[in-house]
């Protein structure tokens, strides 16, 4: 699949966190099938104009994203022509992370 | 736990065959239920190719219905002898129209979990309106294009559109192709334009090229797209963007109005930015119109079609 290839997607959250739950009216939006979970924190966070942006996980059927869209699309059997429900979830902070103040 | 029907990806013969309804049926049931919009449409189009068929009136006669100003010194100072002096309407100059149609047979137009055909009637219903009234019209030679990753030739330019050639058009159609190339589709249209005005008869100064094309309206590459639509301008093609926007109250089916773009771009901290528009903001064609039901089709169409017809007399000399 070429750079170019665009994919409409419908992000939801099943969270009952309402801070992290998108505007009512957030319709499918097109994004370059390049894109990988980084990418998608980011626009979540714009969405939700976090000005300290949360980290995101996806998951797409069920499966977190771990590659790009295309990947997942491919290893999936997925077409790019319909429009994907990517759900998002609060990222778990691993436990070997150290957290600085 | 796969769903089967979400894996189809046979090729377009092998789903005609598992469809239930033959092409014939198929076309005898949409050009059925369009039959009162297409004579609505018909006669639109009628009024408005009407005076496009007719020509000025024009001298010089012995008879006629106005009398040429110019003749009438030159006629005393003959003595009357060079008496051609009336104007007649002359015989309407056959303007020449090369119309085609192209429908979108990507998969996004079949895009739903549910069975939901809305969409693929709609788009075979607007099929059938169209080579029906355009036909019916003679108003002119007719090509109809299926596209997706692939444009393909579902009626070429040079055949009369006859019954069998309307069953024979809805087996070009599976709305199962995995892209939709925009830009290929509009790049073998104006090479199909180029090779019909080479094949028309007559003066090409009096031809005139329509393109409508039947899509759900989310396509790449804007920017290159823009440009193939400018070039199709330069050389007096014009192009008609028809998008087929149903809106479904059950499922999430969304207006293409309200569809935004994302693009990442790293700023100079390196640091990803997100910008959000509205994608209709870059939609690469000039002239588009958004149909939500079939029965607006008449309305929309006509009105598209009346907008050309008048920039093609007003141009013409
Ligand atoms: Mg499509």
């Amino acid at each position: 699949m070429d750079k170019t290839a665009q994919i409409r997607i419908q992000l939801e959250s099943r969270d009952p966190d309402v801070t992290i739950k998108l505007p009512e009216n957030t319709g499918p939006i097109l994004v370059s099938t390049g894109l990988r979970r980084i990418a998608l924190s980011t626009l979540v966070n714009n969405l939700l104009e976090n000005e300290k942006p949360i980290p995101f996980e996806f998951l797409i059927n069920g499966q977190f994203l771990r590659t790009t869209i295309d990947e997942f699309l491919t290893a999936n059997g997925i077409s790019s022509e319909v429009t994907l429900s990517v759900e998002y979830v609060r990222a778990l902070i691993p436990p070997s992370h150290v957290v600085s103040f | 736990d796969l769903d089967i029907d979400s894996i189809n990806i046979g090729t377009p013969e092998e789903y005609s065959e598992q469809s239930t309804e033959p092409a014939g049926a198929l076309w005898a049931k949409h050009e059925a239920s369009t039959r009162t919009l297409s004579a609505t449409l018909t006669e639109q189009l009628r009024l408005i190719l009407a005076p496009t068929l007719a020509t000025k009136l024009r001298g010089d006669f012995r008879t006629g219905k106005r009398l040429n100003i110019k003749r009438i010194i030159p006629y005393i100072a003959s003595s009357y002898k060079r008496d051609k002096i009336w104007m007649r309407r002359s015989v309407p100059s056959k303007r020449s129209y090369q119309i085609m149609l192209a429908l979108d047979d990507s998969k996004s137009m079949a895009d739903s979990d549910e069975k939901d055909q809305n969409k693929v009637d709609l788009a075979f219903q607007t099929l059938a309106l169209i080579a029906k009234s355009l036909s019916v019209l003679e108003a002119g030679d007719l090509c109809f294009l299926s596209f997706g990753q692939d444009a393909n030739i579902a009626h070429p330019f040079g055949t009369p559109f006859t019954e069998n050639a309307g069953a024979n058009l809805f087996q070009s159609f599976s709305f199962q192709q995995d892209k939709t190339d925009i830009r290929r589709l509009v790049h073998k249209a104006i090479d199909l334009f180029r090779t019909a005005r080479n094949n028309s008869h007559g003066a090409t100064a009096d031809l005139w090229q329509l393109m409508l094309i039947i899509s759900d309206g989310v396509c790449e590459e804007h920017e290159t797209i823009t440009r193939l639509v400018r070039q199709a301008q330069d050389e007096r093609i014009m192009i008609v963007f028809v998008i087929v926007d149903q809106l479904n109250s059950e499922s999430k089916t969304q207006s293409i109005m309200d569809l935004q773009t994302a693009e990442f771009t790293a700023d100079d901290t390196g640091e990803m930015k997100v910008t959000r528009k509205k994608y209709m903001d870059t939609f690469p064609f000039r002239w588009w119109l958004v149909v939500r039901d079939v029965s607006e089709l008449p309305i929309v169409l006509s009105a598209a079609l009346r907008q050309w017809f008048s920039e093609v007399v007003e141009t013409g000399s």
